[in-house]
Parts: structure tokens; sequence; C-alpha cells
């Protein structure tokens, strides 16, 4: 049996028997699948059996009418000729949700409706209520001037676009805001596990080193395979913790889609009151999207990548000191290194075929973040791909090279604390 | 089995050399004591026998092939500052460990059953190595260290932390070791204990070796110069003939002193016992010995230390 192997063995069995897995790998989808599911539950709670009352003091005394059949099911205009100060009262003890001055001489366009209530509004209901006054006006004044029913039907009439995408296997269609979330989802679990796994690393070395344990480990295996044995051994459990979390959440997702379902008042969609829940869910633009099973072969290969790449720099540094806390100067270059692609995520999504996404989407250190969220939202060349992960290999060669020199001096290193500059002397030591 | 042979092993550190052209051998069935004051170059040297790290100059030969990572196979190193997983469980962490010297798992799981049944430590298998006494996380990294019955063991103080029952159930084993015919490193600060275990010395300070040898003629070669006096009542004597210059108080205590003859004549040794006898109430032992151990490093190390033109004195070893 090689040694790496046992290394990893022990180091990978010492981890998922760990509590700390157990709970972080069941707790995480929970947390996940809640951030994505209540906003949804309140959603569909929020779109059903909301009325708001408003009283309407309508000046013009001709907008009223128009209001009343312009508006949804979300509002109950009612008309009335009270004066402010009661309806002010009024609308603070509850008795209404809100009230609407509409004032003489709106309706050829002077002045402005207000709406009063004691909750402010809200960007929903905002965006009704001017719909609402805008279409009512806009009636009125195209009846005082007698225009053609033609002209109504023209004004009416509502041009529906659909995104399309186009692919190299023809049409497909867009679901662009879908995919940049998915981007976005996926970049940060790059970040996190790249940055959690890293770090869990270089505790290990950290402690062998403070233990002195590490003296017997190296009496009986090099140093080098030792380190290896360790990152690969971390990296395993990273793989097994993944692949938990996707089986529990695509679990979730669907168990919280039927959940969802349940919410919904299918008539909201004009469907009859027993559609499927599928059907439901189509309506509601809440359904499944399709992500093509590349995106998880590229987002595990990426993700491995940077692991290794990341994970022998933190070991390296971990074999510097004797302490956590001594690590924080020396880990500083390395985080920023992993911090600058989730500046440029917001960028790539928005534009993933510029040159600057292009070219960030390739350097080593950023490629596996920026790469997996680029081909999340866009088409790739596969040329782009293969250079891009090529150089990533490359570059984790290089850093297992250089951090196996420094680790070996490193670990048998005690008492001052190292700056930079030591941790480049040792890497010339051997 | 094979010997283990240091020939002109030198290590540097920067400026510092930390091991200069050090050669000694060691042989199967033997154990020899490395001695030295801290910072002599003894982890140094280990290093480089246990193939940690190379030498900058020489080779170190276990049998006739230099060490690499086939000989870390067949040695057990137990270093001066100890270490194990922490988290780990006494039976996974000897299985462990065994499995990186070549064991397979459930031969070294067997073995660990059987030491740690030896040590009255069976117990303690399924704990976790933090819940252990210091003393017991000893016994324990005692055992990783034999675990795979090594052929050449090196142990770096054995015996810091132990009880007297523990010290000699462990030191009953490193002989018993030895006449299995393993060859056996001992560094130590414990005079006593050097001279009770081991054949051959090699005493190093600043990176070279100051004497080496079988401990037997080491010790004949300074000759019976001392006197162990035991005695009842006042030892004010003792100082009088100190002053005069005849003899240097080694160690006092209430009854007890260790004498070494500055003038090693029978006159003087004959004055020594006819004032003791004389001046205190009674006296229980007069013997004229070789010098101890700890004497002989005291006087090597200084005095090399004098001729280097360095006043600074060295390091006192433990007497226990």
């Amino acid at each position: 049996m090689d040694k790496i192997w046992i290394v990893l063995q022990s180091e990978f069995l010492r981890r998922v028997q760990s509590r700390f897995f157990v709970l972080t790998t069941l707790l995480a989808p929970i947390l996940l699948i809640g951030i994505a599911v209540v906003p949804g539950i309140m959603a569909a709670v929020a779109l059903e059996g909301n009325e708001r009352t408003v009283a309407v003091i309508d000046e013009t005394g001709a907008l009223f009418d128009r209001l009343q059949s312009a508006t949804d099911e979300q509002f109950v205009f009612m008309q009335t000729s009270a004066p402010a100060e009661s309806l002010r009262a009024a609308v603070q003890a509850g008795r209404y949700d809100a009230y609407l001055r509409l004032p003489a001489g709106l309706e050829e366009g002077a002045g402005e409706a207000v709406y009063y209530s004691s909750e402010g509004g809200g960007l929903s209901a905002r965006s009704r209520i001017e719909e609402a006054v805008d279409q009512a006006v806009r009636q009125h004044r195209l009846d005082i001037r007698q225009a053609p029913p033609e002209v109504l039907e023209v004004l009416r009439s509502r041009v529906p676009v659909r995104m399309v995408k186009l692919t190299d296997e023809g049409e497909a269609a867009d679901s662009s805001v879908t995919y940049s979330v998915i981007g976005y989802i996926l970049g940060f679990i790059l970040y996190m596990t790249m940055f959690i796994y890293g770090s869990f690393v270089m505790q290990g070395v950290i402690e062998e080193k403070s233990t002195r344990v590490v003296e017997v480990m190296i009496s009986s295996v090099r140093p080098f395979q030792l380190l290896m044995g360790k990152v690969l051994g971390i990296g395993a459990m990273g793989l097994l913790q993944m692949a938990i979390w996707s089986v529990l959440i695509l679990a979730g997702i669907t168990f919280a889609g039927q959940i969802m379902a349940l919410f919904i008042d299918p008539s909201a969609f004009d469907l009859p009151v027993d559609a499927s829940r599928q059907e439901v869910l189509r309506a509601a633009d809440l359904s499944i999207p399709d992500i093509s099973p590349m995106v998880f072969v590229w987002f595990i290969l990426f993700f491995l990548g940077g692991y290794l790449l990341y994970s022998s720099l933190f070991a390296a540094i971990g074999s510097a000191v004797e302490q956590p806390q001594d690590a924080q100067g020396l880990m500083l270059p390395v985080s920023m290194l992993i911090i600058i692609p989730i500046l440029f995520m917001a960028f790539i999504i928005e534009s993933p075929n510029s040159t600057l996404s292009i070219v960030l989407s390739i350097i080593p250190f950023f490629s596996p973040i920026l790469m997996v969220v680029r081909y999340t939202v866009t088409e790739v060349p596969f040329w782009e791909m293969a250079l891009s992960f090529f150089l990533l290999v490359g570059a984790f060669i290089g850093a297992v090279w250089i951090s196996s020199r420094i680790y070996r001096v490193g670990i048998l290193m005690y008492g001052k604390k190292p700056a930079l500059k030591d941790l480049i002397r040792w890497f010339r030591y051997a | 089995m094979p010997s283990l042979t240091v020939d002109h092993a030198t290590k540097r550190y920067g400026a510092l050399t930390a091991v200069d052209h050090v050669s000694f051998s060691a042989q199967p069935g033997r154990i020899l004591g490395l001695l030295g004051p801290n910072g002599a170059g003894k982890t140094s040297t280990i290093r480089m026998i246990t193939y940690i790290t190379v030498p900058d100059e020489g080779r170190i030969l276990f049998g006739e092939k230099p060490v690499g990572p086939w000989s870390q196979e067949r040695m057990g190193y137990l270093p001066e500052e100890r270490g194990l997983y922490k988290k780990l469980r006494v039976g996974k962490q000897l299985v462990y460990l065994g499995a990186l010297k070549g064991l397979p798992p459930s031969e070294a799981g067997r073995r660990a059953r059987y030491w740690l049944d030896r040590f009255d430590a069976r117990d303690y298998a399924g704990k976790k190595t933090e819940e252990l006494s210091k003393g017991m996380q000893q016994k324990i990294q005692f055992i990783a260290t034999i675990l795979h019955q090594p052929e050449l063991l090196i142990l770096d103080e054995p015996f810091s932390g132990l009880d007297p029952i523990n010290t000699g159930l462990l030191k009953e084993i490193i002989v018993e070791m030895k006449n299995e015919g393993r060859t056996i490193l001992f560094a130590s600060h414990q005079m006593e204990q050097v001279e009770q275990i081991c054949d051959d010395i090699c005493l190093i300070s600043r990176g070279q070796i100051l004497l080496q040898g079988p401990l037997r003629d080491i010790k004949s070669r300074f000759g019976k110069n001392t006197i162990v006096l035991e005695f009842e009542g006042d030892s004010g004597f003792l100082t009088e003939m100190e002053r005069e210059g005849l003899l240097r108080v080694v160690s006092r205590t209430n009854n007890r002193a260790q004498l070494q003859l500055v003038q090693n004549t029978s006159a003087v040794r004959k004055r020594v016992l006819q004032t003791a006898i004389e001046r205190t109430t009674e006296v229980f032992r007069y013997d004229l010995v070789e010098p101890p151990l700890s004497e002989i490093f005291i006087d090597v190390v200084t005095r090399k230390q004098h001729t280097n033109g360095t006043p600074e004195p060295a390091e006192r070893p433990v007497v226990r």
C-alpha cells in the first residue's frame, strides 16, 4: 500500500466521522432550501387574499369609475367625500388601508395623485396604484377626445416579448435569470468550499506541528506523502460532502416545489382548480430549470483543480506557524486570490463573452470560480474550457511543488513567527 | 541484524554547523548512549539517522546501504518532544502509525492489543488520546515506536514523565529488545539511567564527538578517584579539606558526600577516612569508586570548552 493512500484514508475517515462533518452536511442544505423556499412561500401567500381597502377623494369627479375598472383584485376602492382629517384618522385606526387623493385638474395632466397609507405602500403597491391611476387618466382623456375604438384597441394591446437563446443545438428557451442565479450559487459554493476545505488542510498541518506528532510522522513517511495524503483525504471528504448535498438539494427542491404549490391558488393563473402541481408551478414561473450535466462535470473538475491549488498553498502557510492566529498575515495574499473572483462574478454574469470575462476565466487562480460561473450563463467554446483547465492543472502542480519545499522545512521550525521572506528562504533551502 | 554507521556526517543550518564530521557506529545487541549538553547536535544527528533530514556531507549507513525510506520502516523513533493525534482513539492511532511502518492493519491491531495488555492499558484502547494522562500517552507513544519490531530503536529521553514502576517496565522491555539483537540508540541527560542500561556511549558537544567507546573502558580510563562517604554528624571537615586542595566535594547531602580526590594518593585517602571517623558521630560507608558518568560528562565538556577559549559553563546534567 502506498503511504499517500494510508494517510489519505486516515484523514478522510477521521473527518467524515466527526460531529462537524455530520452537522454541516445535514444543516447546510436545510439552510439553503430555507433561503430559497421561504421567500417563495411568502410571495405565494402575499399573492392571495391580501386586499387593500382604499378610500378615494375624487376631486375631478370623473376618474373614480375608470379607476374602479382599471384595477385588479388587489385594491377595493371606496369613493368618499369625508374631509382629509377624518380619513387620516380612519387610516390610522385601520378602517382603511390607505386613502388616495385625486386633485382637480389631474384628469388634464395637472398636479399629482397622492396615496396616503400607514405602512408606506411598498414597491408592488406603488406600481399597481400608479398603473391604475395612469390608466384611468388616459382612458378619460381618450374618451373626452372621442378617440375611435380602433385607437383604444391599439393602445390596449400589449406586445409580449419571448426571450430565446441561440445555442449550437438550435434554439432554447432563455432562462437568463435562472441561470444567473445558478451561476451565483455555484460560484459561492466554490468560493466557500475552497476556503473552508483549504483551511481544514491548514489547521490539520498546524495541529500536527503544534502537537509535535509531525516528527514521528516524517520518520515514517516522506513530507510530500504526508502533505498529499492530507490534501487528497480532505478533498475526498469535500467531494463526499458535496455529493450528499447535491442529493439532498435535488430531493429538497422537488419536495419544496410540492410545498409551494400548496400555497398557490390555481385560479390566480387562470388554471382550473384541479390543475396539477406541475402545471401550477410552471404557470407561476417556479419550475426547475434544466441544467446541463456538463455544468456539474466542469464544476467538479474546476473544484478539484482550485481546491488542490489553494489547499497546497494553505498547507505551506500552516507548516510555517504553530498557532492558527499566527497564520493571518501569511494568509492574506492567498485569501485575496480567492476573493477577487467574487468581485468579478456579477460582471461575468452580465457580459460573459467580453474580453475581460474571457481572460479572467482563463487565469488559473480565478478560473475555478469564474469559468464555472461563465459556463453556467453562456456557451463557452471547448478550447477555452480546455485551456483554462490545463492552466489550472499546471498552476496546481507548480503550487504543490513550491508548497512541499516550504512544508518540509517549515514543519521542523519552531520559535519565531515567520514572515513571507522566511518562507522564500526555506523554499531555497532544499 | 544490521548495524548503524554514521560516517563523517555534517549538517549545517545557515552559518551554524550543527553536526561537524561526526562518526560513530552502533552495534546490534548493544545500547549506545548518545550524550551531550543541550544544543550539542544530538537531535540533528538523530534526524539524519531517521532520514528526516539528509547530511550535507558524509553518509549514514544502516547495514551496507545508505538510510532512506526503506530504512524508515525498520526504525522506531521516539522523539524527545512527544506527540500523538489528540482526537484519534488510542487503538486507531496505533494501527495508523503501524500501517505507516508497513504493518497490515489486522497485524498492527493484534500487536497493539498485546502491548496495551503488557502496559496494563487495555481499557484505554477506545479512548481519545487527549483524555489520557501524560504518562499514559507516553506509554502509548512508546508502543507506537516498537509496534513494527524495528531493528533500530532510537529513544530520546524515553523515561521522562514516567513513575518508577513504569520506568522499570520500560527498562525491562528495552533490555529485552537489546537481547533480541536489536540496535538501540538512547539519548538522555539522566546519567544514572545511561550508566544503568548503556553498553557504549558517545558524547557530543557543539557538533563534535568528545568521547566515545564502551562505557566500562571509559570509566576505568578515569580510574578510581572518587570516594563515597556515608556518615552521621557534622560534615564541616569536608569544607576544610576542600580548602586545603586535597579533594573536591562533588555532592553533599545530610549524611552522604561524594568526593573527587585531587591528589589521589594512599596518604590522602587514609586521611579522609581518619578525619571522617574522628569528626563525625559514626561512619557507615567508605567506598573508593570510579567517577559517576555525570562527573565525566561535566569534566569532559567543560575542559573542552575551556581549551576552546570559551569559559561559558556547560549545562549541568540532571542527576537523579
